[in-house]
């Protein structure tokens, strides 16, 4: 892979080095110890890289065979328009997913653990610029009035519950989250920047492969953990137990589903060269992809259960428990919910499946059994309440599932004379969520 | 990149392949050691997940070879591809899999800029050097050298 850079102007690495003095406060520590824990590897570079050897024809779509653009105003205004909100949800996945990181980072129990989820915040803080390059570097205005300045701040002001995407607006509980968050969402993150490698704007399909070789190792440092966990869980240690990881994976994974959009859409992107692949065929090769990472946490565990017995044996062991769960050691594996269990957005939107796709008729009957399977932390939170009164007004008739399918618990910004200043106004969107359509300041 | 031996296929290097690795090796070795390979597979996917590779037999992973590029080490000022890692399932030997692994790692080091490829062996596995002398590794002017630290012998 042959890399060209490219830095961003000035005003706008001041702005996000303000973000970061607001919300990656780590940043100068993994800086400092950087040779420490990546001995031989090279220095954090805070920077654009674009991959030189993108192909310069569309790959896929109407447009097959044609140059790729490399300019907004050679897409087109549909297929920009299309595009821009693309680049901007991906930039606020970024930034958000630092936000997240951050409030838990100290909690993990060892050093190595906590520089390499400070690693992962770092190359996400590059993703970021990299997605501020796209915008900015590039002359939009054939399909926006907003400035470049505006599209940065636009992100920048971002909190965690403002973010595009939803699993980038949930706070994380413990370091649990951090690493299983790593494991399963940013595991959607290397399928999205997959497909769009392929990308009919050329800029953006430069930057996928950079991107895609540091993710690699984020989904490492979410694997390698969990694996551990499960060692020391399998022999008695109490701190860090199955149920604990079961539960952060119930609370990530409808998420992450939901990332891939609609499971009827993406035929647009398809259409319009964007990505080889439509929103269910790739969700789909996502939820397999996890049902391995289960199995090989599973093996993890039950050889530390039992250092007794052959590699080929305890295979045979597994597979019997997942034949019948309810047999004897079944309890104490880890699965993987079913794909329609919690779901909010999407096919199976508030269609109430529990856990192993069983269907529940009673919201209290639900409520109760999302209560069995995801941590207390979580279920006294916002996004809950939220997720409950949608419920409630749905099965009392009042609320529409497209309506409901939109409805998010949101915050927006009131205004600013700055990114992060203390002066911010937080409101909740009038009618949205579980709000009262009473603004009320967060901060 | 997929060869085109039927039912074959090498890709590159990922975190869900710790546990294919652990037990091809812990059927090579006889030894289990999942955290040598956790760490080692980490290692690999930070420095350059692309450049190490896994060999597949009808999606099931059973082999594995893993490198990366270097350069300034051992006052060797050349971009160096490293060979460091690697295994065949025993039951999928004789099927040309160390041999497609090899030739994968090779040109995946060619396009990175790579001017030779370099390796260590254990002049007592004697398999192992057969295998590295038929891939086209040959005797280097660099030596090996080790000193014991245990006691001081000088």
């Amino acid at each position: 892979m042959k890399i060209d850079t490219a830095t961003l102007p000035k005003k706008y690495l001041d702005a996000i080095d303000h973000w970061c003095r607001h919300n990656f406060t780590d940043l100068p520590l993994l800086e400092k110890y950087w040779s420490k824990y990546f001995p031989n590897d090279d220095e954090f570079c805070l920077c654009a890289k674009l991959d030189v050897a993108t192909s310069k024809t569309v790959e896929v779509g109407d447009k097959r065979g044609e140059a790729k653009s490399e300019t907004p105003a050679e897409l087109g205004p549909e297929a920009a328009k299309h595009l821009l909100p693309i680049i901007r949800a991906q930039a606020s996945t970024e930034f958000g997913s630092i936000q997240q990181h951050q409030v838990t980072i100290d909690r993990a129990q060892n050093d190595q653990d906590r520089f390499w989820v400070l690693r992962v915040m770092a190359e996400e803080l590059r993703h970021g610029y990299q997605m501020f390059h796209l915008l900015t570097s590039r002359d939009w205005s054939s399909v926006t009035d907003v400035k470049p300045e505006d599209m940065v701040e636009d992100v920048l002001q971002m909190k965690t519950g403002s973010h595009v995407l939803e699993a980038f607006n949930l706070a994380y509980d413990s370091f649990v989250d951090n690493v299983v968050f790593a494991a399963v969402i940013d595991r959607v993150g290397k399928y999205q920047l997959t497909m769009q490698k392929v990308c009919a704007y050329r800029p953006f399909a430069q930057s996928m492969p950079p991107m895609l070789r540091e993710e690699a190792f984020h989904l490492a440092a979410g694997v390698v953990p969990m694996r551990r966990w499960m060692e020391s869980a399998a022999k008695g240690d109490p701190f860090v137990t199955v149920r604990g990881l079961q539960h952060s994976i119930n609370k990530w994974l409808p998420r992450g589903l939901e990332m891939f959009g609609d499971e009827r859409g993406g035929d647009t992107n398809v259409k319009l060269g964007f990505k080889d692949k439509k929103n269910l065929d790739a969700q789909t090769l996502y939820y397999k992809e996890l049902e391995r990472l289960v199995r090989d946490l599973n093996l993890r565990y039950l050889r530390a259960r039992h250092p007794e017995k052959s590699g080929e044996a305890i295979e045979g062991m597994l597979a019997k428990l997942v034949r019948d769960p309810s047999a004897k050691g079944g309890d104490e594996l880890l699965f993987l919910p079913h794909p329609h269990f919690f779901r909010r957005r999407g096919e199976p939107a508030y269609r109430m499946v529990g856990i192993r796709g069983e269907s529940f008729a009673s919201v209290d009957a639900y409520l109760a059994h999302l209560a069995e399977n995801l941590s207390e932390a979580y279920l006294a939170s916002r996004d809950m309440r939220g997720y409950a009164d949608t419920l409630r007004e749905l099965a009392a008739g009042t609320l529409t599932p497209e309506a409901a399918a939109k409805r998010a618990p949101k915050l927006e910004r009131q205004s600013s004379v700055c990114p992060c200043s203390k002066s911010v106004r937080w409101v909740e969107v009038n009618g949205n969520g579980n709000g009262n359509g009473k603004g009320h300041e967060r901060r | 990149m997929a060869v085109s031996a039927p039912g074959v296929s090498v890709r590159p290097l990922t975190e869900l392949d710790i546990e294919s690795i652990t037990r091809i090796d812990e059927k090579v070795t006889g030894l289990y050691r999942p955290d040598f390979w956790e760490s080692r597979v980490a290692y690999y996917l930070r420095r350059d997940p692309e450049a190490s590779r896994v060999a597949e037999v009808n999606g099931e992973v059973v082999g594995f070879m893993l490198g990366d590029v270097r350069g300034g080490e051992f006052g060797l000022e050349e971009t160096s591809g490293w060979i460091e890692r690697f295994g065949v399932d025993p039951s999928q030997r004789g099927q040309g899999l160390g041999r497609k692994l090899f030739d994968e790692l090779a040109a995946y080091f060619r396009s990175a800029g790579a001017k030779s490829l370099r390796t260590l062996v254990d002049t007592r596995q004697a398999e192992t050097e057969k295998f590295l002398r038929a891939v086209g590794f040959e005797n280097s002017e660099l030596v090996a050298l080790e000193a014991p630290l245990d006691g001081d012998k000088r």
